[in-house]
């Protein structure tokens, strides 16, 4: 079984994240991924961006994984 | 008929197509039935909805097509719009009704 800390580190080994945070029971996983990586990018690029970096563990381990994924920019928005 | 070409006749046949786990009346996984309803509360009438789970070639083969590891999946005009969370997001932001009246 995998947990929200693998995932957390399978993510931050390809992406580098101002800001993560992963939680969830094992299948499905919800994260929260703050990156200057997305800038310019569409929702669809971001979430394949980090898709890509977790690979065959998308098809194989995790069942889902709910994606939150901002700009520095735009996380300082959100929180304003 | 390989596969790929099986989907790219599927998305570009109908306006409106939705790959999810299930049928929208029963619907097999939460994540595709949130699609449905977010659809269904932004008026639309016609989805065509391919139930993955009656088709394994289409289940793997749609990952590949969209290079998107999971389903549910929603295509308008032919395009990839998203899974679940970009589809939720689209419709708050009204950028989702904005495309399915294009």
């Amino acid at each position: 079984m995998v947990t929200p800390e693998q995932v957390k580190s399978y993510i931050e080994q390809n992406l580098e994240c101002a800001k993560i945070e992963v939680i969830g029971d094992g299948q499905h996983f919800e994260a929260l991924i703050v990156s200057a990586s997305f800038r310019g990018k569409s929702r669809v690029q971001r979430h394949q961006l980090v898709y890509a970096g977790l690979g065959k563990r998308m098809r194989e381990e995790i069942h889902a994984l709910s994606m939150m994924t901002l700009t520095p920019e735009e996380f300082e928005e959100q929180r304003a | 008929m390989d596969v790929q070409q099986r989907i790219k006749e599927q998305v570009e046949s109908h306006p409106v197509v939705l790959f999810m786990k299930g049928t929208p009346q029963f619907p097999q996984c939460g994540f595709s039935a949130s699609v449905v309803e977010v659809l269904k509360a932004c008026g639309v009438r016609e989805v065509h909805t391919v139930n993955v789970l009656e088709d394994p070639e289409i289940r793997q083969g749609i990952k590949d097509y969209a290079n998107w590891p999971t389903i549910p999946q929603l295509y308008v005009n032919g395009e990839f719009v998203g899974g679940a969370d970009i589809v939720r997001e689209m419709a708050q932001t009204g950028e989702l009704q904005k495309m399915l009246e294009a």
